[in-house]
């Protein structure tokens, strides 16, 4: 199954990448643009559960790298087997400085959450997307969190060691 | 544990009472929470010292911080402190509470506890086992009896630096101050 | 008339003494179904003269008188009920009295709660009062077959009644009576599988959330003396209620024991389930009982 997908996937679209890593897992690398059109093209093929989406921050060659994974739940019940439960992690860089992307949510909706946090801990937009309001955090963060060019330990030294302890004064 | 003996019943029995009756307000604060329920259940059974868990603060005097504190859980913690009745003692529980432990350079923990609410002990380790809080109880005991646990009276008398080190890291607070705070500085705070 | 001064202050006494020694060993008992050691027996005394040394938080004139209300309206229940050969006010109206009256317990704590502004409260209470509906129909009905057995409501000529003639339970026409008592008698106790009005886990103890300080002491007491009050009714009405109060405390403590056997192995019903089962098959037997009463009247 996973072979004839993979021959699919590279005839419908250019300049895309497929690697099996093991039997049971798929990587595809893709560009931005197409990559609501696989996610598309994937949810027709059965994989209609989205399970994370995340991102990386390569600082070296100013990127970020969003991860969408997806699985399918068991196609046919009687023949469920281990070997049919696929993973396909879909990879695609965007640039560092303005970061942009449309929203996933008119295919999965469950991806509001997801989305909301690689908002508030990374600074990429979704377009799209009904409310980008925080989630996790509590403050405003000049640099979002989770980029590699946030100093958490100047953080730390600024704001919560600055608190002065309480004295105990001695009887 | 001296609770059969009349003479120190009859000498200070709200010491004594307080003492061997330690109702623990079940606060799951953070991870070290996964160490209260063995404590509590047949292994090590913390009812013989006289520690139970219970739903509210208003029925509890001890209140166990276990595990880190984020600054959003600071929020409740501080809430449920300010409802629980006096005389009440706090613990400190794992390394977390104590400087910031596992997740000192964190961006969204608490470090020191000891400057947003009073702490009576600290218990060490990440996470402590269950013969720690039995220790950490029998010490509380030591200090109750010399009148060394005295968290809720500094939190009382210092009440407007604490509130404005709760300030400085939550923000805005939206609950009144539990204390009269006055403008004019006091005598004995600083 | 002085024996009946010192009958009058020394009953709650002893209820109080019993009811909290029931407390501590409701704690001991269980802790040894658990294989653990338990508290010691008096730590709910250690309990209570803690919360009197507590500092507490009212929330008005009603949320004081109102547990002060439930409490005296336990301490007056005690009063009518026979321990042994003590029993204070035994001419005056017996068990219809002691019907109304213990109504005021959960009315008390209902009056309290409402001022508590805790959603909580209002939570438990329903379900406490609800439960007592629950009750009620079949100990409704069970208290008219022992009345019309033996033709009187004072409880101290039962008792005296059954002293010639054998334990109630044991008698024919009331054996079904008694089995529908003994089947209802966790739901009036408040033990699991009926302590749905004060589930810590669910609703934060239901109508002691916000009771501190003296009054979950005085809750607490109120607590002692329910216990006794429910657990001295079904001896005196259907165990014989003894000549001699040490047979009697013994007779209590066999009932209480089997009420925390079904204690410690039950969990919780929610209180559909608890009021369709006090309405289905216990109400059932009291009817039948009342019926079989009724035709072997004579």
């Amino acid at each position: 199954m996973s072979k004839s997908l993979r021959e699919e996937l590279e005839s419908t679209f250019k300049n895309i990448q497929v690697s099996i890593l093991e039997d049971s897992r798929m990587a595809v690398t893709a560009e931005t643009h197409s990559v609501l059109a696989i996610l598309r093209f994937l949810k027709d093929a059965g994989f209609d559960h989205l399970s994370l989406i995340s991102a990386v921050d390569w600082i070296e060659d100013n990127v970020f790298e969003l991860c969408f994974i997806l699985t399918s739940y068991m196609q046919n019940d009687d023949e469920y087997t281990d070997r049919q439960k696929l993973h396909i992690i879909l990879k695609t860089r965007i640039p560092r400085e303005q970061p942009q992307v449309k929203t996933a949510i008119g295919l999965f909706p469950n991806a509001e959450p997801y989305e909301r946090e690689i908002h508030e801990l990374f600074g990429i937009d979704f377009e799209g997307h009904p409310r980008l309001t925080p989630l996790l955090l509590e403050r405003d963060y000049e640099i979002p969190p989770f980029r590699k060019d946030f100093d958490t330990r100047k953080y730390v030294e600024e704001v919560f060691n600055s608190i002065p302890p309480i004295e105990i004064k001695n009887k | 544990m001296d609770r059969n003996q009349i003479a120190k019943w009859l000498e200070a029995p709200a010491k004594m009472a307080n003492k061997y009756s330690l109702h623990a307000i079940y606060f799951c604060t953070g991870c070290g929470i996964i160490e209260v329920p063995p404590v509590i259940t047949a292994r090590w059974d913390a009812e013989r010292f006289g520690v139970i868990p219970v739903a509210t603060p208003r029925q509890a005097n001890l209140f166990l911080i276990t595990g880190y504190v984020s600054v959003k859980t600071l929020r409740p913690i501080i809430r449920t402190y300010e409802q629980m009745h006096e005389p009440k003692y706090t613990v400190g529980f794992g390394s977390c509470p104590v400087n910031g432990g596992m997740y000192w350079d964190s961006y969204n923990t608490i470090k020191h506890l000891d400057k947003y609410i009073p702490i009576d002990g600290w218990i060490a380790g990440c996470m402590p086992r269950p013969e720690a809080i039995f220790i950490a109880v029998t010490h509380l005991w030591t200090l109750i009896d010399k009148d060394m646990a005295e968290g809720y009276v500094r939190y009382r008398k210092s009440y407007r630096a604490y509130r404005r080190n709760q300030e400085m890291a939550l923000g805005k607070l939206d609950w009144p101050p539990l204390y009269p705070v006055s403008d004019e500085p006091r005598g004995d705070e600083q | 008339m002085v024996a009946k001064v010192a009958q009058i202050i020394l009953s709650p006494i002893l209820a109080l003494v019993i009811g909290v020694f029931f407390l501590s060993l409701a704690r001991k008992i269980m802790a040894r179904f658990h294989w653990r050691y338990g508290p010691p027996l008096v730590q709910p005394v250690i309990d209570i003269i803690r919360l009197f040394y507590q500092k507490s938080v009212s929330h008005g004139q009603m949320f004081d008188l109102g547990l002060i209300l439930s409490l005296a309206g336990s301490i007056v229940v005690v009063l009518f009920l026979p321990f042994g050969p003590i029993c204070p006010l035994s001419g005056s109206g017996g068990l219809l009295v002691i019907l109304y009256i213990t109504l005021l317990a959960p009315l008390g704590m209902a009056l309290s709660g409402g001022q508590g502004d805790n959603p909580n409260i209002s939570i438990g209470i329903s379900r406490k009062l609800i439960l007592g509906l629950g009750y009620e129909v079949p100990l409704l009905l069970v208290l008219l077959a022992v009345m019309t057995r033996y033709k009187t409501i004072s409880i101290m000529e039962v008792v005296s009644a059954q002293q010639r003639t054998g334990w109630s339970l044991t008698s024919l026409p009331l054996l079904l009576s008694g089995l529908s008592y003994l089947l209802i008698l966790p739901a009036i106790l408040g033990i699991r599988p009926f302590d749905v009005s004060s589930a810590p886990q669910e609703i934060s103890s239901g109508p002691m959330v916000e009771y501190g300080g003296k009054y979950l002491a005085l809750a607490k007491i109120e607590h002692a003396f329910a216990l006794f009050i429910n657990i001295a009714l079904f001896v005196n009405l259907f165990l014989g209620g003894a000549a001699n109060p040490l047979i009697f405390f013994v007779k209590m403590l066999v009932v209480f024991v089997l009420g925390l056997c079904i204690n410690a192995v039950f969990p919780r019903f929610r209180i559909e389930q608890a009021i369709k089962y006090l309405w289905k098959w216990p109400a059932l037997l009291a009817f039948l009982g009342l019926i079989v009463t009724l035709a072997t009247r004579g």
